[in-house]
């Protein structure tokens, strides 16, 4: 029992920062339609960037706030750059070039970083694991998890109350009308995809907290897509609840199921559950379903 | 028509789709600064076209407007993108009601003060709309997906008022609503057009309606006007009476057995 709520624990702990990469992801697909297949790599450069401002001495939330302020503007760029030219055109194209930049930002990243492991030294968080009743938290954790629902809440604050979020929302519902309205699709995507790289980049430094970062971090961020899946691809929420389900459900299948299927099968677990899940519900927890008045 | 300069002047226009799918073949509409204006048309005339064409949602389409000029307050905006001309205050309302429809009817309005910055005329802005549709204040809350035809057409007419407009670009604004609900939206129509100053180029199946509340109309076929005139004298026209109003030349119901009106319609086709 002690080893079950443990695991729970944990697994909603891990499961509140793919919920961050989780959210990157919807974010782009609702506004544009497009799967983002480059999102693990946007984790990897995001956590990359706040390693390497931190080993240079920075206090860890400054390193942090850069590698957010970097993102914004690499998520600009990449849209800018890449993407911009590609509205109006087939999603499969599109898509397809976003599976081209996760392989030119894996490179890119190799090229800079190297393929060695790093950790964040000196550790970020204490050690020492902290006693909550019965159960023992590693602090990491716990914090990262903290730092996860404090970003979530800002971006959700953002979405139902700012005139941008408003916009992006609307966007995603009826692109036509959106503009008509004078709202700039262009500005819209690229804020969506600024604010993947910024989540992700949190949701990377926070994975690289707990297990040291190495190219395999951003594999890591592909395992978000059964979250986002689950979640329903378009839902904010779903989102959010999907991550930590994900989160959940690779620890329980670490601890349990382990000893029969020796070797990753808790990497495996999350797909094969999406896989059995989206038989019986095809728009995933919360996607969306047509709207059909009565 | 007026002495004084039109707010929109429409000049010869071409449009193309896909650079080659000619859809209208030289249009020109002159919109009088606050006036009302019909456009009136069988399906696939053009008139969507048009209206997509000022308001630059067209190039959206991948449609392009490749002669003639569209004119603004006296500035040229058949290049500009429909960000811009929504800037300068034309807002097109879209066939359809297309509300966004998983926002709340009040967050469906502030999407259409996207383009005001400051919070005060936001506000003012939603009091505004608000009194104008009564019913949108008491279901401002709820997701506009779900509220009634009548109900989204009223938020989404709100929504263009929302971007304190100078044109009003209205398409079919009685699309499959009850005859009482689209006589109550008219009269709002009639009223913002007279209260607010604002100029509003309506397209209309319903003819009978809109040269009820248009002073003067264009008649489009096939991509080209093919007659415009003042409301009253339209409503004499045999051919208008026929086709649009539905009735016969002396006046009565029309009998649909001998009708024979393709014969008559080729005079407009040249």
């Amino acid at each position: 029992m002690e080893l079950f709520l443990m695991t729970l624990t944990t697994g909603i702990m891990v499961g509140g920062i793919y919920a961050l990469i989780a959210l990157g992801w919807v974010l782009i697909y609702k506004c544009s339609g497009v799967l983002n297949l480059a999102m693990g790599e946007l984790t990897l450069i995001g956590a990359y960037v706040s390693l390497s401002f931190y080993s240079m001495g920075i206090p860890f939330l400054l390193a942090l706030l850069f590698s957010l302020i970097i993102g914004f503007i690499l998520g600009i760029l990449t849209e800018r750059i890449f993407l911009d030219r590609l509205i109006g055109e087939p999603i499969l194209t599109v898509i397809m070039v976003t599976v081209g930049l996760s392989f030119f930002f894996r490179g890119i990243v190799e090229l800079i970083w190297g393929t060695d492991t790093r950790v964040f030294t000196p550790p970020v968080f204490p050690l020492e694991p902290i006693h909550i009743g019965p159960l023992i938290v590693g602090q990491v954790y716990l914090w990262s998890f903290v730092a996860a629902i404090i970003l979530l809440c800002i971006f959700v604050v953002f979405f139902q109350y700012t005139r941008w979020g408003l916009a992006m929302q609307a966007t995603a519902d009826d692109e036509m009308a959106a503009l008509s309205l004078g709202v700039s699709a262009r500005f819209v995507y690229a804020t969506a995809w600024a604010i993947a790289f910024m989540a992700a980049g949190v949701g990377g430094t926070l994975l690289g907290n707990i297990n040291g970062l190495n190219i395999s971090v951003g594999y890591l961020g592909l395992l978000v897509l059964p979250a986002v899946v689950l979640g329903g691809l378009n839902s904010v929420p779903g989102a959010i609840m999907g991550g930590i389900i994900i989160g959940v459900l690779q620890n329980l299948s670490g601890a349990y199921l382990d000893r029969y299927f020796p070797g990753g099968v808790k990497e495996i677990a999350p797909f094969v559950f999406m896989a059995v899940f989206l038989l019986f519900k095809p728009y995933g927890l919360w996607g969306w379903e047509r709207i059909e008045r009565v | 028509m007026a002495g004084e300069e039109p707010i929109l002047k429409i000049n010869n226009i071409e449009v193309k789709y896909h650079e080659v799918i000619l859809v209208l073949k030289g249009v020109s509409i002159e919109v009088p600064k606050r006036s009302i204006v019909a456009l009136l048309g069988a399906n696939g005339a053009g008139k969507s076209t048009t209206l997509k064409a000022i308001s630059g949602l067209l190039k959206h389409e991948n449609g392009e407007v490749t002669d003639g000029s569209i004119e603004f307050m006296g500035e040229r905006i058949d290049r500009l993108s429909a960000e811009k001309i929504a800037k300068m205050g034309i807002v097109q309302v879209i066939e359809g009601r297309r509300v966004f429809e998983h926002l709340t009817v009040e967050q469906n309005l502030k999407v259409g003060a996207h383009l005001r910055r400051d919070g005060r005329s936001i506000k003012e802005g939603l009091e505004m709309v608000y009194n104008y549709f009564p019913r949108l204040r008491e279901k401002r809350n709820e997701i506009a997906g779900f509220v009634s035809g009548g109900e989204q057409q009223m938020t989404v007419v709100g929504r263009a008022l929302m971007t304190n407009p100078k044109l009003i670009l209205l398409d079919e604004p009685s699309m499959g609503l009850a005859p009482l609900l689209i006589h109550e939206i008219f009269n709002i129509i009639t009223r913002l057009n007279r209260e607010e100053n604002i100029s509003i180029l309506l397209v209309e199946q319903n003819a009978k309606l809109a040269l009820n509340v248009a002073p003067y109309a264009y008649v489009m076929e096939n991509g080209r006007i093919v007659m415009d005139d003042t409301a009253e004298r339209l409503r004499e026209n045999p051919d208008i009476k026929d086709f649009y109003l539905g009735l016969t030349d002396v006046g009565g119901r029309k009998s649909f057995r001998d009708v024979k009106h393709y014969k008559r319609r080729k005079r407009w086709l040249t």
